[in-house]
Formats: C-alpha cells, sequence, structure tokens
C-alpha cells in the first residue's frame, strides 16, 4: 500500500526541488535517466498479442486484437491501427471511474501519433484486398498501476504488443470467401520502425527524463518527443510549462540519444512470437 | 469480424480416455495460482490466474463516496466493478461497460457484503475493482475469489473468506470447474460461493437443464471444491506475511545493512 497525495507537502516539494537543483533526483536518478524498464510478452491467450510493461512503478498491460473490415476510402490499401488507452480506477486513487477523460485520452493519442507517424505499422501488409478488406489492429492499454509517465510506459507497451503479435492470415479463395490460411502474420510482417516515445519533466527551469509520480505531480507540465532511429516523429508538450527554442533543440538531441540506447537496451525484437 | 477460425463447438467434451478435452479429471480444478498485494497503490490487491483466467482486483476503502447521494448514513456500502478488458475475449469487447458487466459486478458485490461489517463504517464506500486481463470460463467466480482475497489484503475486518467455484453437466456427466469451451457446448452450469463464517452459499446461479438429484450431486461436488480453493486463499494470505517475516530475520542477521544504531 502506497499513500498516494493529490498535493504534495511543501517540505517534500522543497526537497525535490533542491535536489534537482544539484542535478540529484530523489530516488538516486541522474536527470537523464530511466527508471528500470521490466517487459514480458505474449501472456494473454485470448488476445493476438499482449505485453505486460513496467516502468518504476507504473504498469500497464496492453493487447492486440483485430478485425477485417472495409478500408478508408482515401487508403484503399491500407490497413488500420487504432490505439486506446484506460486509466483503471485499480490503478491508482486518483482514477475515477467513467468515460474517457483528457487523460487517458492523451495518453492513447501521443502513443497512437509515435506510432503513425513513424511508419512503424506496415499498413499496406496489413490490405487483403484492395477496397475490399484489410485488418483493423485495436491497441487497449490497461493502466494497473500508476507511477507517473504512463505516456512512455505504454509506448513500450505497445511496440512490445505488436512485435509479439500472432494475427491469423486471411485470403479469398476460389468461391471469394474471405478463410484463414492457417498461417499467421507476426512482428515481423507487422511492424516496420520502432519509434520510442520520451517524455521529460518540467519544473521551474528544470528539465529532466521520465517523471516519478511525485515529480510528476509537481511538474508544471513535460513535453513528449516519439523517435525513430533517424526522425523526431511527434512532439506533444502538455501542461502549463513553457519551453525555449533552444530548449526544445536540446531535447531533440537528447531523444535521438536516449531512442538510440533504448533500442539497444531494451532489444525488443526478443520478444517476436512465432506462432504455428 | 474476426477471421472465423473455429465456429463449431466440439462435438465431444471428453476424449477417449475418459479425460476432459484440457486433459482434466471429472471432479478436478484447472491448475489455480493466487498472490495478494501485487499493486502498489491499492489499499489492498490481489492476482488470480485460474487455468487462463487472469484476473487483477484492488481495494480502495473505506473513503469518501461518489456520487455522494448513494451514502448511507448508518452503515458503509461496498460497490464492485467487474470489468473484462477488450482483449480478454475471442472477439473484442466494447470498451464501455456493459449489462452482463454489471450484473456480475452486482452478482458479485452481493455475494461480498455479508462477510463485512457495514455497520462499522457509516457514510464511506469500499470499492473493489475486477479487472479480467484474460477470460476462459469461470471468471464470476475467480472473480468472486480473488475479491475476497483483495479485502482481507486491504485489512478489511471480514467475517471470512469467500470462495466461489462453477460445476455443471458437459455430455451427461457431472463435472468440477467448467472451462469456456465446457461453459458454452455443455448443458448446465452451477457457479456458486461459500461464506465460510456460516458455511453458507451467498452466490448462486444456475443455467441449463439437470434432474433435481443430478443438482443435489453437483452442490455436494461444490462443497468439495470450495475448501480446496479455501486452503489455496488461505495459503496465498500467509506467503505474503512469511515473505515480510524472512526478510526481517534476513536484516536482523545482517546489521549492518539496517543503518547504524
Amino acid at each position: 500500500m502506497m499513500n498516494v497525495k493529490r498535493v504534495i507537502s511543501a517540505i517534500e516539494r522543497d526537497y525535490i526541488l533542491n535536489n534537482l537543483k544539484k542535478d540529484k533526483r530523489i530516488d538516486g536518478r541522474d536527470l537523464w535517466q530511466y527508471r528500470d524498464i521490466d517487459i514480458s510478452v505474449d501472456m494473454v491467450q485470448s488476445a493476438e498479442g499482449s505485453a505486460d510493461v513496467s516502468l518504476g512503478e507504473t504498469r500497464i498491460i496492453s493487447g492486440l486484437k483485430y478485425e477485417v473490415g472495409e478500408p478508408f476510402p482515401d487508403t484503399p490499401d491500407e490497413g488500420v491501427c487504432t490505439v486506446m488507452a484506460e486509466l483503471l480506477p485499480l490503478a491508482s486513487p486518483l482514477f475515477e471511474r467513467g468515460p474517457p477523460n483528457e487523460q487517458s485520452i492523451e495518453l492513447a493519442r501521443v502513443v497512437d501519433r509515435g506510432i503513425r507517424h513513424a511508419d512503424c505499422v506496415q499498413t499496406k501488409k496489413l490490405c487483403i484486398r484492395e477496397n475490399e478488406a484489410v485488418y483493423i489492429l485495436f491497441l487497449d492499454m490497461y493502466v494497473m498501476n500508476y507511477g507517473g509517465n504512463m505516456i512512455d510506459c505504454g509506448g513500450i507497451g505497445c511496440l512490445a504488443t505488436l512485435i509479439a503479435s500472432h494475427v491469423p492470415e486471411g485470403e479469398f479463395n476460389d468461391e471469394n470467401q474471405l478463410v484463414w490460411t492457417g498461417k499467421y502474420l507476426n512482428g515481423k510482417d507487422i511492424v516496420n520502425e520502432l519509434p520510442f516515445v520520451i517524455t521529460y519533466g518540467k519544473i521551474g527551469d528544470i528539465t529532466f527524463l521520465d517523471p516519478s509520480l511525485t515529480e510528476e505531480l509537481l511538474c508544471d507540465g513535460s513535453i513528449s518527443i516519439s523517435v525513430t532511429e533517424k526522425n523526431v516523429t511527434s512532439i506533444q508538450k502538455s501542461g502549463s510549462a513553457t519551453f525555449s527554442i533552444d530548449e526544445v533543440k536540446m531535447l531533440g538531441k537528447k531523444s535521438m540519444e536516449i531512442g538510440k540506447k533504448l533500442r539497444k537496451e531494451l532489444n525488443l525484437w526478443q520478444y517476436l512470437v512465432q506462432k504455428e | 469480424m474476426p477471421l472465423i477460425i473455429n465456429d463449431e463447438y466440439p462435438k465431444k467434451l471428453f476424449r477417449e480416455d475418459g479425460k476432459r478435452l484440457d486433459g482434466r479429471d471429472k471432479h478436478e480444478l484447472r491448475p489455480i495460482k493466487m498472490e495478494v498485494g501485487i499493486l502498489k497503490n491499492a489499499d489492498g490487491s490481489a492476482y488470480l490466474e485460474w487455468g487462463n483466467n487472469k484476473i487483477f482486483a484492488a481495494v480502495y476503502g473505506p473513503r469518501d463516496v461518489h456520487p455522494h447521494h448513494l451514502a448511507k448514513p448508518d452503515m458503509g456500502i461496498l460497490r464492485v466493478f467487474y470489468r473484462m478488458a477488450t482483449y480478454s475475449v475471442f472477439d473484442r469487447k466494447r470498451p464501455a461497460p456493459g449489462r452482463r458487466e454489471k450484473e456480475i459486478s452486482m452478482v458479485i458485490s452481493d455475494c461480498l457484503e455479508p462477510v463485512l461489517f457495514l455497520e462499522l463504517y457509516p457514510g464511506t464506500s469500499f470499492e473493489v475493482f475486477v479487472e479480467v486481463i484474460d477470460a476462459d470460463g469461470g471468471t464470476r467466480c475467480a472473480s468472486t475469489t480473488v475479491a475476497a482475497l483483495a479485502l482481507a489484503d486491504a485489512g478489511v475486518p471480514m467475517r471470512s473468506l469467500v470462495t466461489s467455484v462453477a460445476c455443471g453437466k458437459i455430455d451427461g456427466e457431472l463435472v468440477v470447474d467448467l472451462s469456456g469451451i465446457e461453459d458454452k457446448a455443455g448443458e448446465a452450469d452451477l457457479p456458486c460461493a461459500m461464506t465460510w463464517f456460516n458455511d453458507q452459499l451467498s452466490l448462486l446461479q444456475f443455467d441449463g437443464e439437470m434432474t433435481l438429484d443430478e443438482m443435489n450431486i453437483c452442490l455436494d461436488l461444490a462443497s468439495d471444491a470450495l475448501k480446496k480453493i479455501y486452503d489455496m486463499q488461505l495459503n496465498a494470505l500467509k506467503e505474503k506475511y512469511i515473505a515480510i517475516r524472512e526478510e526481517l530475520n534476513n536484516q536482523e542477521k545482517s546489521p549492518n545493512e539496517g543503518g547504524d544504531e
């Protein structure tokens, strides 16, 4: 049981701030360091892919389901991938029941945009027949424990889910019926680029990577930058904090470095699932 | 629509060797794994793997009631919210709670209420959130079992634990603990739950057809299975404290780590 407070006491706030000014974090990290990341995949039998990712205290379980449907008229030969997030009231006393609120929509949208603009999902391979049948992938994230920075945790969760996926492969038979070929599309068929979402918190004029829960509650705002190996693919600034142009440039550079490091250290391709 | 891989139920629910499709004997439970205190933010929590079912439960309370008009001036209220993840079933479930989830929430809530001392907590609520991550038959029984564990883990005063299991009839035979396919293709399903302070049933539903004699046997089968699951619940609760005790013992053995005195 952890004592989660909406308001941080002045003493605790000053302690955190004074440490940050000396480039220190209360949990012993330096300013540009992630908390421990723990990943396990494919534990949900009913899903066509799933991942359970912990980033420090934050834990998100995501899963993939699919449907075969008609493509959008403007992209007749491309499949669709949508992302949804739910902040379960089980995850924190700060979350309430009810329809999606701003926070959960932002989480889903930022992760979605990171994936969408990076050519992460090979939508053209998700087409069975032009204008008629494409795969619609649903990536759904459930926050099981909230300990700050859900966006980065969800981003890694979605990538791991896609890589660990196994979607039945469909084809039209001679009678023009859509049938299962008996094979599966796996992560290699579905995923192209790996875009990492990297979030920085800002308190006063100090910026730092991966805010923990107390830090996040103290933050004036945050900025999430998605990067692939070569490009920046999306940015979302949220909260009331403001960032100088030089600061954004600096964070862009940092993100490329951190993205590179994550790509190497997490080695997400190890989670590929070969289903027969 | 997903691509239909297997839209027909198997014709037989027993194999040639007399075992069930998943290899169990008629009166055998699926493998069950329980753990308490796994979600850090909750006042109490538990996780249960029951065959392919994977379920989390978390308890918050006693705390303020939202919306406020639900509060009772003379006693606390218990609210259970049973939800299934969109990816926990074969066809993706719609994200919003459906009628089935609301009914099961109510059934579980009614089932747990008798063991709580709600009269000691006027004007407050206990909220139990049950999240089914993976479903394969018998989720209401598994959810009741794991919700009771989470309440106990939260330190909520209870008259006893509550344990639940389903029995039923498949291919004319009475069996314990129906799996998803047995539930769908079988003839009858009888979920029930026991409150151990008075050895009575606090959840009882029945769907299907069986004779009165068969129903009586079914209830006896359930009674035996419930005792086995109850022991597992007690063990899961004890294990948390055994782990804490071992940690403390280790600290005593190496006092240097505990700081200077």
